[in-house]
């Protein structure tokens, strides 16, 4: 599957909304998680207080980002890591690039990670000669398919039973002739498990990085991020610099916090803190360890007043209770965060002349912040987004004579009242038995649903009127 | 004072902002919400030069227009106690989001906070400033609601209208699957997207016909137009279409393309 | 990349933060009340307690069910864990063959009749090992990298078989967390610290949860009343 690109929006849109089980196929997935969300909540009280305190670390942490980033710089070399900075997508995935070619790495072992996709790390190593392995499930499966993720936490979730039955019996070396999903997960077991032993190096990202230690934190439900990064001679860790927290000790609220959105589970089965390279003695792990930090517009979202987007923390409910995610998928914004977080987040990766339509794509119905475990005001930072748009004059000229043409007759109550009284003449002209079943200038309304008709006169006009009457009746009493 | 009961209503003036919508496309629920106030026992007066609350301008990102219609509001409505809406969303729009376009004009910024201070939607009004309740409203026959999304998550509007609606006589309720799930309409999202919006309008009415009740009810014109339209377009005659301060009022309600068909022969009286 | 690149891009990164948010920087001592201020929201914003003993709160969470694949009991002493990693291979129909870690206090058990040095890159081998600590909140253990704990013991085989003591199974994640910041302070963190709570699971096809995706298909957690 070709992906698609986010200055194609309208095109992507038409595409998904024209697939025919696209929305069985969305649902699948969202409606089992926001029920067990909205479980995993209500069985935790202290959900409301515990938001509070993720959004107030996440707060901490935004306002003095240069002192944790420092003191994880710090940390982190004095435990043997080798740490690096990009400012840019395409500096980090140089680094990458340099490290793997300086092992002579022939097998990467990847765990999933959204900043990799990011900053084009599968697209590079798939034009170098190293093979990439994707050990997540997931991302194993959308790599066989060829496909972009279409989803931050369920990559593959558009991909039915059926489909991995056909990658894994033309891609597995020895795979199973059942149908079964059981029967499918140990096919994969098989096949990546000799990977995971013999692949040169480790990639993973990265959901937290404490400061106090200089540590990376994976979470996962497999343990494919353990079996990706203990094996091989070298680790290297990808991670924005929004990750940082102060210590494990604030992580653990955070996780509260991203299982239950996420999945609704009330933990992951495995959560590691990774600490720089092997320690003499030790009986396992990497004996070289590589942490690339990475800026690619976080700093931008700093200056540009977006700081509250930095809380983010990637676990995908915004999305899963979003009615225009459900109802044309990931792969229509054509990026790699999808949903509410993603159109706030890609204009600010991508450019907001490339992702503002995506901007507009938004009912402003406010369920993603009411999901949200960080509190971020979703909502209000995409119509910000819109007013960024509108004052740089990226929205197309129709909508901006139009929207102006408003503002101008709505700043001017009479005249406001006289086009509406003739707006509703020339409707009348239009309606049949109540309905206006088309007219000119409404398409937009009325290609999928009818306008109900006014009735002949506006409210002032009849207001008025009645006014009028009921006051010259008291006159004559 | 936000949410708290007025023990001295009938001394307060409240401006009626009619919404543009109601304005023009259903003035019935004007006069409704004037009824249904001056039942409440406040002192109603509509002002003449009223026009929209802004949100297209707002919604666009258009700042600079959103000012502009924000400034005539506050000037006609900012010298009454109360300034009520019969919408979520508009109620919304002046009360939230007014102030965000004023960061930068202090004075403009106070007249803004006042005026939120003393902006309310009307349903919410009617239960928690006037502590109104329908007297002597009879109707056989179900309703379900659609809690419109502003209302509900901007203004915490969601018991509220059940609890005007519980004092009808005869008038059963019947749950509506997903109530709380926006219903696509999103102003302007509606005409620049209208293929995802009829997406989410579809799913809407599908969840309305499954409750077979006679009524669909709701706060917020803009959403009622668009799940009646929707319903209309799909043939699904058989369930009417009211905002609920139609409803309250007692009269007989007549339901939206009834009333407009009624008055397409030139009656314009809507009382 | 180069190094003088990288310099340039950090620099980049600091002055973009320092333009972006123009209050004067606080000193590190501030910072660190803010940041200790923090984590007394705990107190709450965390799950209610199944049970005042936290080793039997581990329990009952197991029992309930919650923890994914997971089975719990208990055992006087550590000597007893021989029978039930035995016990274990009769549930699981396994032949007695398990790879037991390779610490003083496991190695010097009698194991009679039970094979210890599996090979555990062979798929479907048993793992038996020691955690440092468990935690009643989340139905976890916890080990962490050294000499005597190969990391992927707790990941290759497809049964694993924990064994925790009672007196260091905590109430809460935080419990945890405050001994690994103490731990972080003397800069002594170990290279991986593993919080695992249950099986390795997925739900990537269809929803479906499977366990076993890559880790460990069942995991038995053998709470140690005196050790």
């Amino acid at each position: 599957m070709q992906a698609n690109k986010p200055q194609n929006f309208y095109k992507n849109v038409s595409e998904a909304l024209a697939q025919p089980n696209l929305k069985a196929i969305i649902r699948r997935t969202t409606d089992k998680a926001d029920a067990k969300r909205a479980e995993a909540v209500s069985n935790f009280p202290g959900f409301e207080n515990a938001r509070t305190q993720g959004q107030k670390i996440k707060d901490h942490v935004i306002k003095h980002m240069d002192h944790y980033l420092a003191e994880f710089e710090k940390n982190a070399k004095a435990q043997g890591a080798i740490v690096h900075w990009a400012s840019t997508g395409e500096e980090a995935t140089k680094i990458v690039m340099d490290i793997c070619k300086q092992h002579e790495a022939k097998k990467i072992t990847r765990s999933k990670s959204m900043l990799g996709e990011e900053i084009g790390l599968s697209h590079a190593l798939d034009h170098s000669d190293m093979e990439r392995i994707e050990t997540d499930l997931a991302e194993h499966i959308i790599q066989l398919a060829g496909d972009p993720p279409s989803h931050i936490v369920w990559p593959a979730m558009h991909r039915s039973r059926e489909d991995v039955v056909k990658l894994f019996r033309s891609n597995h070396k020895s795979p199973t002739q059942s149908e079964e999903i059981i029967d499918l997960v140990r096919s994969a077991r098989r096949d990546l498990r000799t990977k995971f032993l013999t692949s040169d190096i480790g990639i993973s990202g990265s959901n937290f990085l404490l400061a106090d230690s200089g540590s990376s934190c994976t979470v996962t439900n497999e343990g494919n991020a353990e079996l990706t990064i203990t094996p091989p001679k070298v680790h290297i860790v990808t991670a924005g610099i929004e990750k940082l927290v102060p210590s494990m000790a604030h992580a653990v609220p955070l996780l509260r916090l991203l299982t239950r959105s996420a999945t609704g589970a009330e933990i992951t089965q495995y959560i590691t803190f990774h600490n720089g390279a092997k320690r003499e003695g030790d009986a396992d792990g990497p004996e070289v360890s590589h942490i690339v930090l990475v800026d690619n517009g976080r700093t931008k979202m700093l200056a540009d007043g977006m700081e509250e987007m930095l809380r983010c923390i990637r676990c995908g409910a915004c999305m899963n209770h979003c009615v225009v995610y459900k109802h044309i998928g990931g792969h229509a914004y054509g990026s790699v965060y999808p949903g509410p977080m993603g159109s706030v987040l890609t204009p600010h990766i991508e450019g907001l002349e490339v992702a503002n339509k995506q901007t507009h794509a938004c009912t402003l119905n406010g369920r993603c912040e009411e999901v949200c475990p960080v509190n971020i005001p979703l909502p209000k930072l995409l119509r910000a987004l819109r007013a960024k748009s509108w004052s740089k004059k990226y929205e197309p000229i129709t909508n901006r004579f139009v929207v102006s043409a408003y503002a101008m007759l709505a700043s001017r109550p009479k005249l406001f009242q006289l086009s509406s009284s003739m707006g509703v003449v020339m409707m009348k002209l239009f309606s049949r038995k109540g309905w206006i079943q088309s007219m000119p200038f409404t398409s937009g309304w009325t290609s999928n649903r009818d306008l109900i008709a006014p009735e002949s006169k506006t409210f002032m006009q009849q207001y008025k009127k009645q006014r009028k009457s009921s006051n010259t009746a008291e006159k004559q009493q | 004072m936000m949410n708290t009961k007025d023990s001295q209503i009938s001394d307060k003036k409240v401006g009626l902002f009619v919404t543009c919508l109601v304005n023009t496309m259903r003035p019935s629920v004007g006069f409704a919400s004037v009824q249904l106030l001056e039942e409440a026992g406040c002192s109603v007066e509509v002002p003449e030069l009223q026009s929209c609350c802004g949100q297209p301008s707002f919604n666009s990102g258009d700042d600079e227009g959103t000012r502009q219609v924000a400034k005539q509001v506050i000037q006609h409505f900012e010298h009454f106690d109360y300034l009520v809406v019969p919408s979520g969303s508009c109620a919304s729009m002046i009360k939230k989001h007014f102030v965000e376009v004023f960061q930068d004009q202090p004075e403009w910024l106070t007249r803004a906070e006042h005026l939120a201070s003393i902006t309310h939607e009307l349903l919410s009004f009617l239960v928690d400033i006037c502590d109104f309740e329908p007297k002597n409203v009879s109707l056989d026959g179900s309703y379900t609601y659609h809690d419109s999304c502003s209302g509900l998550r901007s203004l915490g509007v969601y018991e509220q209208p059940r609890k005007l609606l519980s004092s009808v006589e005869g008038l059963e309720h019947k749950q509506l699957t997903a109530s709380t799930e926006c219903c696509g309409f999103g102003g302007t999202f509606c005409v620049k997207y209208t293929d995802i919006s009829n997406a989410i309008v579809g799913e809407k009415t599908e969840n309305i016909v499954a409750t077979k009740a006679d009524y669909l009810l709701g706060g917020d014109m803009g959403c009622l137009m668009n799940m009646a339209g929707k319903l209309n377009r799909e043939g699904h005659t058989e369930i009417k279409t009211l905002h609920t301060a139609e409803l309250l009022t007692g009269q007989r309600p007549e339901a939206m393309q009834n009333k407009a068909m009624e008055n397409s022969g030139g009656n314009d009286a809507s009382k | 990349m180069n190094k003088q690149q990288e310099a340039i891009s950090r620099q980049k990164i600091f002055d973009a933060i320092k333009q972006a948010s123009p209050t004067a920087p606080a000193n590190i001592d501030a910072i660190q009340k803010e940041a200790l201020e923090l984590l007394s929201l705990n107190e709450d914003a965390r799950p209610a307690a199944l049970h005042d003993d936290p080793s039997i709160a581990l329990e009952m969470r197991v029992e309930k069910g919650l923890v994914i694949g997971t089975s719990c009991e208990r055992i006087a002493t550590l000597a007893d864990l021989p029978n039930a990693v035995k016990t274990f291979f009769a549930k699981h129909k396994l032949p007695k063959v398990a790879k037991v870690q390779e610490t003083e206090q496991l190695q010097s058990l009698d194991w009679n009749g039970i094979g210890i040095n599996a090979d555990i890159i062979e798929d479907d081998t048993v793992g038996v090992c020691l955690a440092e600590y468990g935690i009643a909140e989340t139905g976890s253990f916890v080990v962490s990298s050294s000499k005597d704990m190969p990391i992927l013991l707790n990941f290759l085989p497809l049964y694993l078989v924990v064994a925790a003591p009672k007196s260091k199974v905590l109430a809460f994640m935080d419990d945890y967390a405050l001994i690994a910041n103490d731990i972080a302070k003397q800069g002594t963190t170990p290279r991986n610290i593993c919080i695992i709570s249950g099986a390795s699971g997925t739900t990537d096809i269809e929803g479906v949860l499977v366990q076993g995706a890559h880790g460990p298909e069942f995991l038995h957690l053998v709470i140690v009343d005196d050790l």
